[in-house]
């Protein structure tokens, strides 16, 4: 608007006095095609370098110090890892059927060493949708009216309290596992979680208290430990009269055999409690692996994209690498790896660096190919997960009360003899213990460090910064390109009105013509507003499908998409019918419609940029194209040329991409094959999207899918 | 008769004499040496917190121990700590502090007294104690009580960057700061000679702004480096113990009280590649040459001692100031004073003071100042003396006429 106004002023006086920025506005917009495919290409370019800008990882925080102590865990802590785990491979262990014997035996072996130990009977919370659940805290669990006492998990819980710490801080130490079908790997990750915390009630240095938490996994391992978590920070203070799992029989069975096995001793069968968590671990133990070399895995991505202080892993990845010998992962996209474009980009990326470095010797950015196409993969898997919104592991529980967490599993090259399993639990061990050490040390919460990063290998990482560079030359033209769809609308029409009428008529009608003019784009804020409308609409649906009982997958996605049409269409007739050209003067209505849909992409994408930078920057790589390329298609057949031709080519190409669940198959084929694609798989998707309380889906519901069909709208707008 | 009786006249007449006695000891006084060295007090700083600070706590109670060691008695040494690492919950030896990965030497053994611990460690109370400008309620043993005749060590470690030292992550100390104190101090005749040495990052920009006479000031590392720690202890989980304080322990712990070594040999001991910084000392506003302070000038409490004959003949204030700076001047006789010291309290270097030993052995006033006549140097001195001398004369031939 105000550069709209200079420039209208510019024209009528001889020599304004015009500031340089408002000048550097006017010429953007005056060349907005240019800036555009500039921007979008340096945007996209930017994306592919930033696994050569990533940075290596440092420990930030002084006080973590990982590594300068050397590791007590000795064999004997070892063999008592060992005994544990014996114990509970044992099969008489596992003879009833509720495996409560396990859970006995576990909290046997926490008494012997001293520990607080207590149960923690939960049930299992549906994942639901609620639809003004997004974003806000973790409710303190509401009592569900219908369950049975059949269905109920139990924690164990065992707390070390620091010999000579305050009691106001904890690290939490989780270990999954399902008591009916434990396999060799989550009895292992007990032994190890056992030697640790056998080490812990021995030694003199703890500050901050030991929770060892065997999460119940048989209804997953997420509930288990968001179950838990919910009870510690948020105590329920329910009525008597509510039924709860202390009514059950066999539950009541296991406290009155607890009680009579070890009477005057540290059980307890309230909640126990220690200080705020400092830290969390997951660690698991995979069962199968063909991996050539003992490795540990690191989840670190929690619910809306949000990742734990880099410190967390840092100090994991240099105590496992440059302590205990282990080789660490993170998730990567596989499929990447063997792409033969992105080795080549890699070796152009390579050759560059090179020249560079001729050039200018103290230029070093440069990284191998194979680095590079590793790098891309690990970096996409970051962002996939990031955008997706959904969390990587239990860990992801912590992070909603804003602990920091990450999920650590270790595959072992596996053998069954005694002297590998020793090794194992000597090492796993030693790095937990490491871990444990490191953190004791904080004196604050994680702080020091990165929480806004993408990781590229276990140890480079890429800043905030850095990726939002390219997030901001991917999104800059969008709001150019709409100011000069406007001036260019606005300033046509004019040109056509004069052209029309006689010249005596022009000063008569200008200043009402101008006025009306003005307000025009007012009728394509309407429309736009009402297809955002739609998608809200359209992103609430999903509650009341999923009440209709036994819906299979494919038929919710059906009546999804219907339901979807016929509010479309209803809110169409109702409110307006702007998608068709009323009036044959607003030939440049689409332009108008375009620059207010882009100016709503814009703040769409940006408001999804603070919330879940990820989500966006997928966002806007498939809609930025889209909507800045939108052109009625009937214009691009009526001029026939070749450039028009190609414009119509991308238009229809990015209309299909960009459609959310086209995107969606799309994607899945591209990483899991196109064989057994299946219609119901998109709404199998979306609903676990939105049991995460993911923004993602909001964000495909209420900025994507409206984008879409504005943009589908204008090319196939008759004008 | 009238004046006699006269207690205002015979006032007066005795106020002459002691301004003549007066004006003869400001001429021999130069203004650096205005009094004799005749006690020193250490200010031991550890100017960091938290638990992976732990070499700092180490640092400043290794020096604190060589201090007394050698001689600094508690009551003059101002100990600064935060004092959190003892009982740190994170300790694994709880009230054990140790500077050295063999644990030989219990640090926070018994005697350890803290004058300023934890949150009291401040800029505020560091420049309070320089200074002495306490609250009354301040007790004595929190304030450093030196005089114009204190060698005074100023020791400090920590954090600290170009011109300036944190301390405890919340303050900074500025090098303007220290400067100004040690201003103030001089004003005030705190001391006589104040050695500041300081083992932080870029220990020697600290100094930049000092300017007062009678200041020597050493740093672990130049402008633009570091002062890294030297070496870890794997059991405690922590460095315990900075470059430069261990090299300089580590000089100190090859002597005892009696030991000669100078401030240069401590000063040339800082081997660059050992410290991995370059040790830096200002000695432009210190008028002794190195060579010839020892070191427990101001890390011990060894000084000047005057020889007498006999016990309660010790030569009057006056002349024992004369006689210290004779000596300063002429360094054979200091060199005497101090073999004297030795063979006095060792006598396996008897040997060592023979050729000297006649000499040493018939001082008494008399023979110095018959000395001092014989030296040409001395005329003004002896003018004085003579001038003193002849008040008495003059007061009696007065006294007699009337």
């Amino acid at each position: 608007m105000a550069e709209t106004k200079e420039k209208s002023l510019s024209d009528e006086k001889p020599k304004p006095r015009v500031r340089p920025i408002v000048r550097l506005g006017i010429f953007f917009i005056s060349h907005s095609f240019l800036v555009s495919v500039v921007c979008c290409t340096a945007g996209v370019l930017a994306l592919f370098l930033l696994p050569v800008l990533a940075k290596n990882t440092y420990i930030s925080e002084n006080a973590l110090m990982p590594g300068s102590a050397s590791p007590m865990l000795s064999n004997q802590h070892v063999s008592d890892g060992n005994r544990l785990v014996k114990d509970l491979t044992n099969p008489n262990s596992k003879s009833s059927e509720t495996g409560i014997e396990s859970h006995k035996i576990i909290a046997q072996y926490m008494l012997d060493l001293g520990a607080e130990v207590s149960f923690h009977k939960f049930h299992p919370q549906m994942n639901q949708f609620h639809p003004l659940h997004f974003f806000s805290s973790p409710d303190s669990g509401k009592i569900q009216e219908n369950y049975s006492c059949s269905s109920y998990g139990i924690n164990t819980v065992g707390i070390i309290r620091a010999p000579r710490g305050d009691g106001k801080e904890a690290i939490v130490l989780v270990t999954p596992y399902n008591a009916l079908k434990s396999g060799f790997g989550e009895a292992l990750s007990l032994g190890i979680a056992y030697s640790v915390f056998s080490l812990l009630t021995q030694v003199t240095w703890l500050a901050k208290d030991i929770i060892w938490l065997v999460a119940d996994s048989q209804y997953g391992e997420y509930a288990a430990v968001a179950a838990w978590l919910r009870e510690y920070q948020t105590p329920k203070f329910s009525s008597l009269s509510t039924p709860n799992a202390e009514m059950c029989p066999d539950v009541n069975n296991l406290f009155e055999l607890k009680g009579h096995s070890i009477s005057g001793s540290k059980f307890s069968n309230s909640f126990r409690r220690a200080g705020t968590m400092a830290a969390a671990l997951v660690l698991k133990v995979r069962d199968q692996n063909e991996q050539f070399e003992d490795t540990i895995s690191i989840y670190a991505e929690a619910s809306n994209g949000q990742m734990p202080n880099l410190d967390l892993i840092n100090v994991v990845n240099y105590l496992a690498v440059h302590r205990q010998g282990l080789r660490v992962n993170v998730e990567k996209l596989w499929s990447l790896l063997n792409s033969s474009w992105l080795k080549t980009l890699g070796e152009i990326f390579e050759s560059l660096a090179k020249v560079a470095k001729i050039l200018y010797p103290k230029w070093k950015f440069g990284i191998t190919a194979t680095e590079y196409v590793e790098g891309t993969a690990t970096l996409a898997s970051s962002l996939y997960y990031q955008a997706l919104g959904v969390p990587t592991g239990p860990h992801g529980a912590f992070r909603d009360y804003q602990v920091d967490a990450i999920t650590l599993e270790i595959s072992p090259k596996f053998s069954l003899d005694k002297v590998w399993r020793n090794d194992i639990l000597l090492r796993g061990g030693r790095l937990i213990e490491g871990v444990i050490r490191s953190v004791n040390n904080l004196l604050e919460k994680f702080h020091q460090s990165f929480f806004l990063y993408l990781l590229t290998s276990p140890s480079k990482f890429v800043s905030v910064g850095v990726y939002m560079i390219a997030f901001a030359l991917l999104i800059a033209p969008l709001p150019m390109v709409a100011a000069s769809l406007y001036v260019a609308a606005n300033s046509s029409s004019n040109c056509s009105k004069g052209d029309s009428s006689t010249p005596s008529a022009i000063t008569d009608t200008d200043e009402n013509c101008i006025a009306i003019r003005s307000w025009r784009w007012l009728n394509s804020a309407k429309l736009v507003f009402i297809v955002h409308l739609w998608g809200a609409i359209v992103s609430l649906l999903p509650y009341f499908i999923s009440q209709i009982p036994d819906c299979s997958p494919t038929t919710s996605f059906m009546i999804w998409v219907l339901l979807s049409i016929l509010s479309l269409l209803t809110l169409n007739s109702v409110l307006a019918s702007p998608l068709a050209c009323a009036k044959a003067t607003q030939e440049k209505e689409w332009a108008l419609v375009k620059s207010v849909t882009i100016s709503s992409v814009f703040i769409g994408l940006g408001l999804m940029s603070v919330i879940n930078f990820a989500t966006a920057e997928i966002g806007a790589l498939l809609m930025v194209p889209m909507c800045l390329l939108a052109r009625p298609l009937k214009l691009d057949v009526r001029a026939g040329t070749l450039r028009s031709f190609c414009r119509m080519i991308c238009n229809l190409v990015l209309g299909h991409i960009a459609f959310p669940p086209a995107a969606f198959f799309l994607l899945k084929g591209m990483l899991d094959g196109f064989g057994n694609a299946n219609v119901g798989d998109f709404w199998m998707w979306v609903e676990s999207l939105w049991a995460w309380n993911s923004a993602t889906y909001l964000f495909i519901g209420m900025v994507q899918l409206p984008c879409w069909v504005l943009c589908v709208s204008i090319l196939f707008h008759t004008c | 008769m009238e004046t006699f009786t006269n207690p205002k006249s015979l006032f007066h007449l005795l106020l002459l004499p002691c301004l003549l006695l007066y004006s003869s000891i400001a001429y021999n006084s130069s203004p650096v040496e205005s009094a004799m060295h005749t006690n020193n007090w250490a200010v031991l700083v550890c100017t960091s917190r938290f638990w992976f600070n732990y070499r700092h706590m180490a640092n400043t109670l290794s020096l604190y121990r060589t201090v007394k060691r050698l001689g600094i008695p508690d009551e003059r040494i101002i100990l600064m700590l935060a004092d959190d690492m003892a009982c740190n919950t994170r300790n694994k030896y709880p009230a054990q502090v140790f500077n050295n990965e063999n644990h030989r030497l219990n640090l926070y053994g018994d005697n350890v007294e803290v004058d300023y611990r934890g949150y009291e460690v401040t800029v505020e109370n560091f420049l309070r104690v320089l200074t002495g400008r306490h609250e009354t309620a301040v007790p004595r043993s929190k304030r450093l009580l030196s005089d114009e005749g204190s060698h005074i060590l100023l020791y400090m470690t920590g954090h600290g960057g170009d011109e300036f030292l944190k301390f405890q992550d919340s303050e900074e100390l500025q090098s303007h700061d220290l400067a100004d104190a040690v201003k103030q101090m001089k004003e005030k005749h705190r001391f006589k000679e104040l050695l500041i040495m300081v083992d932080t990052c870029q220990a020697a920009t600290l100094f930049n702004q000092l300017q007062s006479p009678g200041v020597l000031a050493i740093g672990s590392s130049m402008k633009g480096e570091n002062s890294y720690s030297h070496h870890l202890d794997s059991d405690v989980g922590v460095s315990v113990v900075d470059r430069f304080t261990y090299y300089t322990l580590a000089f100190f712990e090859r002597l005892n009280i009696y030991d000669n070594a100078s401030l240069s040999s401590l000063f040339s001991s800082y081997n660059p590649s050992l410290l991995m910084s370059t040790a830096y000392y200002r000695k432009d506003l210190y008028k002794r040459r190195l060579e010839e302070v020892p070191v427990t000038n101001f890390f011990g409490s060894v000084m000047e001692t005057i020889h007498t004959d006999a016990a309660y003949k010790a030569l009057s204030r006056r002349n024992s100031g004369r006689f210290e700076d004779e000596m300063s001047l002429d360094q054979s006789v200091h060199h005497i004073e101090r073999r004297m010291l030795i063979k006095v309290n060792d006598g396996d270097e008897i040997h060592d003071i023979n050729p000297e030993g006649e000499e040493g052995a018939c001082k008494c006033p008399w023979s110095t100042f018959r000395n001092k006549f014989q030296k040409a140097e001395n005329v003004d001195s002896l003018v004085n003396y003579g001038l003193v001398a002849m008040i008495p004369l003059l007061v009696i031939s007065t006294w007699l006429v009337q």
